[in-house]
Order: C-alpha cells, then structure tokens, then sequence
C-alpha cells in the first residue's frame, strides 16, 4: 500500500458552500407533454389543445369539428373542467367518446392529467384528440400539454381588447378563432380590428372568423389546422 | 399565477439538495424567473418565507433575478429582446413575435423557464 497523501483538504465545520444547481421547475410538466406527445405520435393520433376564455365557445366548436370529421377522423375528445360533466355529455351526444378531467380547483390541464385521461383511451382506434382546456386566458400557456397544436377561440363578447390584453397565450397558438361574428355589431367590436391584434402579437398564426352555432367558418378552422 | 405550487417545488428542491449534502443551513438562494412565465417575483418572495418558516431555510435571503425574454428570427438571423409595441392603450408594452428590425416571424428561445441557479449553505 502506498504511503497517505498526508493531510486532505475538507470543509471545516460551519462552512459555506455555494453550489450551483440550475434547477429548470418548470421543466417537469414540459417533460411529461413530451412524453404525451411521444406517445400519441406513436399511435398516429393528432391532438388539438383547445383553449380560450369561459364562455367563448369551446365546446361549441368541438361539437361542430366532430360533426364535420367524424366520418373521416376516429375521434375522441378531452373536456377539462373544474366540476361537472355537463359540456363532457354535450360533446357524448355526438357519438364520439368523451374523458371528462375535473380539475377540482385549478384552473388549467396540465400534462399529468392528460397523461392520467390518454390512459382510458384505445390509441389504436383513433386518429383525433380534440382536448378542451379550462375556460382561462392566462395559466393554459404556462402548461404544454403534448398537442400537436393548440387553437385559441376568443368572441367577439368579451371586448374589443381580449387580444392586446392577453398576449402571451396567442404566442403559442398556431390558429385563432374569432367567435359569434354574428354580434359583433351589437357589440361594437371591429372584426378586422382583432384579427389586426393576433397578427401583431404573433404574425404566423392564422385567424379564422366562425360563429360555431351554425357551424360557419368550421370548414376553414379544420383547413388551419391542417385536419 | 401558480407561485403557491411552483414555489413549493423550488422549496422541495433545496431541501433535497441541502439534505443530501448534510447542510445545517440555507443561507441564500438565487433564482431566476423568465419573463415569459406567470410568475410574479414578489408573490414567489411571500410564498418562499412562508414555506421555509421552521426549517433550515428560515430566514435565507431569496435572490430573484429576471430572466428576459429572447426571440431568434428565421429570417435575417437576429437574436435578441422582444419587439414590443407601445400604444396609449397598452399602457404595459406589448411583446410580440414580430422581429425588430424585418418584422419577420421570430421564435421565443429565452425566457420561459424558472431555475434555482445557486444555493448557498452551511455544512
């Protein structure tokens, strides 16, 4: 055995220690979208992230998408909601299945849920995941979910500002639909004025006007998403 | 938006970290924020001192820096800050994916993660 260095240096009690980390926190959720994502691209299944405020016609759109794709995609859809399966049956009655995720008090999907609800679905018998986020602006961009892309629908009664005040979740949305075109003059909002807003905030998305109770501009909501 | 949780998670990481090196202490923590994220520094601040009350991260100086969002332009290659757009409306500028010199579409490279970058304690 060869002789003892002698003296090795160690800390002294009480020392100081400065260590770097670079700990990212919010990579957790990210890494599990791409796991998500990974997955789904495995079973050739598309998923569409569907986000917008309360009341801006979500579902509304899902159930006229479904009703233009049914024939060609196998479809199934997520409805993100705090409670209640209401909006969840709304979607049923179209003939497709429907995984209703309660959040319980927050106020987003985040990838761990969709993680849980891709677990009830045979992915070998579909082709579409239309994911119906929670009614909120904010708090969904901070939260990737695995989607091959995510559409954002605004209408034309929440104001003429919704675009310029929520600008960051219109920076991950490769589509925007302008809702209920058809009380735009009753509420004295300029169309053109907020498809002007999204394309300053992020001139690659494409905007579509709809109003999703009669189902027009459906046909070119399912053209930018390249459906 | 979410500090109370996300804040629990860098509280949990610290202590992770400061157990698997038989620390006595916590004495400062730096953090940066990216300007991207819903996190507000000062709401992360509160939520830090109430987290650590009673462990050994109590009293621990929380250093946060922002990170400031970064755009690359597909176009003419610029990287850089935002373009913002000011309006008397706006009265917070607005950041866009506009480049600032080509008005191309940019991508967002920087400014969306939340990392712990340093601790420092005593053993």
């Amino acid at each position: 055995m060869s002789k003892p260095l002698g003296d090795v240096v160690k800390a002294d009690e009480g020392e100081v220690f400065d260590i770097e980390l670079e700990e990212n926190i919010l990579r957790a959720n990210q890494k599990i979208a791409d796991e998500n994502r990974d997955l789904l691209r495995k079973h050739g299944v598309t998923a569409i992230d569907i986000m917008g405020s309360i009341g801006a016609g979500k579902t509304s759109l899902i159930e006229k998408l479904v009703e233009l794709l049914k024939n060609r995609y196998r479809i199934a859809a997520f409805k993100g909601d705090l409670t209640t399966t209401i909006d969840a049956e709304m979607i049923r009655r179209h003939g497709v299945e429907v995984v209703a995720i309660n959040t319980g008090k927050e106020c987003h999907l985040d990838a761990n849920l969709i993680k849980k609800a891709v677990q009830r679905l045979d992915l070998n018998s579909l082709d579409l995941l239309l994911i119906e986020n929670v009614g909120n602006l904010i708090c969904p961009a901070e939260f990737p979910l695995g989607s091959e892309k995510r559409i954002v629908v605004v209408s034309v009664t929440e104001g003429p500002y919704m675009i310029v005040k929520h600008p960051f979740i219109f920076m991950d949305a490769q589509v925007v639909a302008i809702n209920k075109v058809d009380l735009a003059t009753a509420m004295g909002v300029e169309l053109n004025k907020l498809k002007n807003d999204v394309a300053e905030v992020n001139p690659k998305t494409e905007v579509v006007f709809t109003n999703c109770r009669t189902g027009e501009g459906v046909q070119e909501v399912v053209e930018a998403l390249g459906l | 938006m979410h500090e109370g949780s996300i804040t629990t998670q860098i509280v949990e990481s610290i202590s992770r970290e400061a157990t698997r090196r038989k620390a006595k202490k916590v004495t400062e923590v730096k953090l940066t924020i990216g300007e991207l994220t819903f996190l507000n520094p000062e709401q992360v601040k509160f939520w830090y001192e109430v987290l650590t009350k009673d462990t050994i991260m109590a009293g621990s100086k929380l250093i946060v820096e922002e990170g400031k969002g970064k755009v690359r332009c597909l176009k003419c290659s610029y990287e850089g800050s935002f373009k913002y757009i000011e309006d008397t409306v706006l009265y917070t500028p607005m950041p866009t994916l506009q480049c600032p010199k080509c008005n191309s579409s940019v991508e967002i490279i920087g400014g969306k993660d939340c990392v712990i970058r340093s601790i420092k304690m005593i053993i």
